[in-house]
């Protein structure tokens, strides 16, 4: 498209064809920006991520490397893409929350935390001055009148509740890995549905895991939300193992 | 595919097609061909370790620092732009003074060491800034836990927490060199030998 203005490309107005080309670039950052894939799926009382762990270089260290954020007990969130905007992002979250929680008295829903947060990166894209943060966040939550809930919130503004969903790198093949089982994943317990994540994002991409190379988390109902240690993950991964052979 | 840049690196706001910051990766190049900076997480401490390049005679030895302390807890070497890094030092020293007077207890090195990467960060964001062209190494104590810390902090405002870092020229041959050697088993001085 070699039009005469290229500033379609370059900040966040339409071009003549009616895309928002940095929005799109956005999308690629965040999901290529680290190469890792993140899944998440809920059950009938819990809800699961799991993403990969990789420790970008020997000297680091691995406690220091986490993708997974606690924004209030009762609502955990995922983050997908390039680490500091990951990371503003959940400064961004948090104090949204807990302002949430000073006016009105009660924590945020993770619903309306979702809306909120994705209205805010809609702003970057109508911005010249700032441009959208290269993540995609996945929040869960056991809400009390909604039972377990998932929404993804993505560079764009969108933001959805979802059964399971992904993001990263191989977003795609886990979405169609996780449409064979949408039917029975309703019906899952709580180790099911963390298996369930598991065998998803082993399946995509192919290998099998040790514990120390995925991040699983997960939220209850009527608990908080937690980050799986080595050995819970260990067992998880151990009963996979044992159901597959 | 525009790697090398071509309109799409003028601006820290513009993503290229294939989802790339450029100006984040030019910031980086800058830290890149500088005087080195090595950091070791060693046993009872940390030890920061940078090159002072004099390019003059007439330099008074001593000055142009490029380690500084941030608080009595917590210090850190710049490698890069040494202006650029002074910002990034006075912002240091002012969060952990805040955090002091606010909270009445030292900051944690992760408290300290995550204000200083979003400030960093928030650079990468806007329009009308740059990023810093400036890599920082904190060392800092956390007395709670009573353990060091070693995080490095770079331009794109990524920090991670390491046992051994090296930043500037010659960074590739340093991190293969630290890569050898045991830091649980040292203690300062020894790392400072090394």
């Amino acid at each position: 498209m070699s039009r005469d203005s290229n500033y379609d490309h370059h900040i966040s107005i339409f071009s003549p064809n009616g895309r928002l080309y940095q929005v799109e670039y956005a999308f690629k950052a965040a999901a290529s920006a680290s190469g890792l894939t993140s899944v998440a799926c809920r059950g009938s009382d819990t809800c699961a991520m799991v993403t990969q762990k990789k420790v970008p270089e020997r000297l680091i260290d691995p406690s220091s490397v986490s993708n997974v954020y606690t924004i209030i007990p009762s609502i955990g969130c995922l983050m997908t893409g390039h680490s500091p905007d990951c990371k503003a992002l959940v400064s961004r979250m948090r104090y949204e929350a807990n302002d949430f929680q000073y006016k009105y008295g009660y924590p945020i829903p993770v619903g309306s935390l979702a809306q909120r947060i994705a209205d805010i990166a809609q702003v970057n894209t109508q911005k010249a001055s700032f441009r959208p943060l290269a993540c995609t966040a996945m929040l869960v939550s056991v809400d009390d009148e909604k039972g377990p809930s998932l929404y993804k919130v993505d560079p764009a503004g969108h933001f959805l509740p979802f059964k399971a969903t992904a993001s990263g790198a191989k977003e795609q093949e886990a979405t169609n890995y996780f449409e064979k089982k949408v039917g029975d994943l309703s019906g899952y317990n709580a180790d099911e549905t963390v298996r369930c994540a598991i065998m998803c994002l082993g399946s995509v991409l192919g290998s099998d895991f040790r514990g120390s190379e995925i991040e699983v988390c997960t939220v209850e109902k009527g608990g908080k939300f937690k980050k799986l240690s080595e050995e819970e993950t260990e067992r998880h991964l151990n009963d996979i193992a044992e159901m597959d052979a | 595919m525009a790697s090398s840049g071509s309109g799409y690196d003028l601006s820290p706001t513009t993503f290229s097609p294939d989802g790339r910051i450029f100006q984040v990766e030019y910031a980086s190049k800058a830290v890149a061909s500088s005087g080195t900076s090595v950091g070791l997480k060693v046993s009872n401490g940390v030890v920061l370790v940078t090159e002072k390049l004099l390019n003059s005679k007439m330099l008074v030895p001593g000055s142009s620092r490029r380690l500084h302390g941030l608080d009595r807890h917590a210090g850190c070497s710049v490698t890069g732009l040494v202006s650029d890094g002074r910002q990034l030092v006075n912002r240091g020293r002012s969060e952990a003074s805040n955090y002091l007077d606010t909270y009445g207890i030292r900051s944690p090195p992760s408290v300290l060491c995550d204000r200083l990467a979003s400030f960093a960060h928030y650079f990468t964001l806007h329009g009308a800034l740059r990023p810093f062209g400036a890599t920082t190494m904190v060392a800092a104590y956390d007395e709670d836990v009573e353990e060091y810390t070693l995080t490095m902090i770079e331009p794109s405002g990524q920090a991670y927490r390491y046992f051994g870092c090296a930043a500037g020229k010659g960074r590739q041959g340093a991190k293969t060199e630290i890569e050898k050697l045991n830091l649980q088993g040292m203690d300062c001085s020894e790392g400072l030998d090394k």
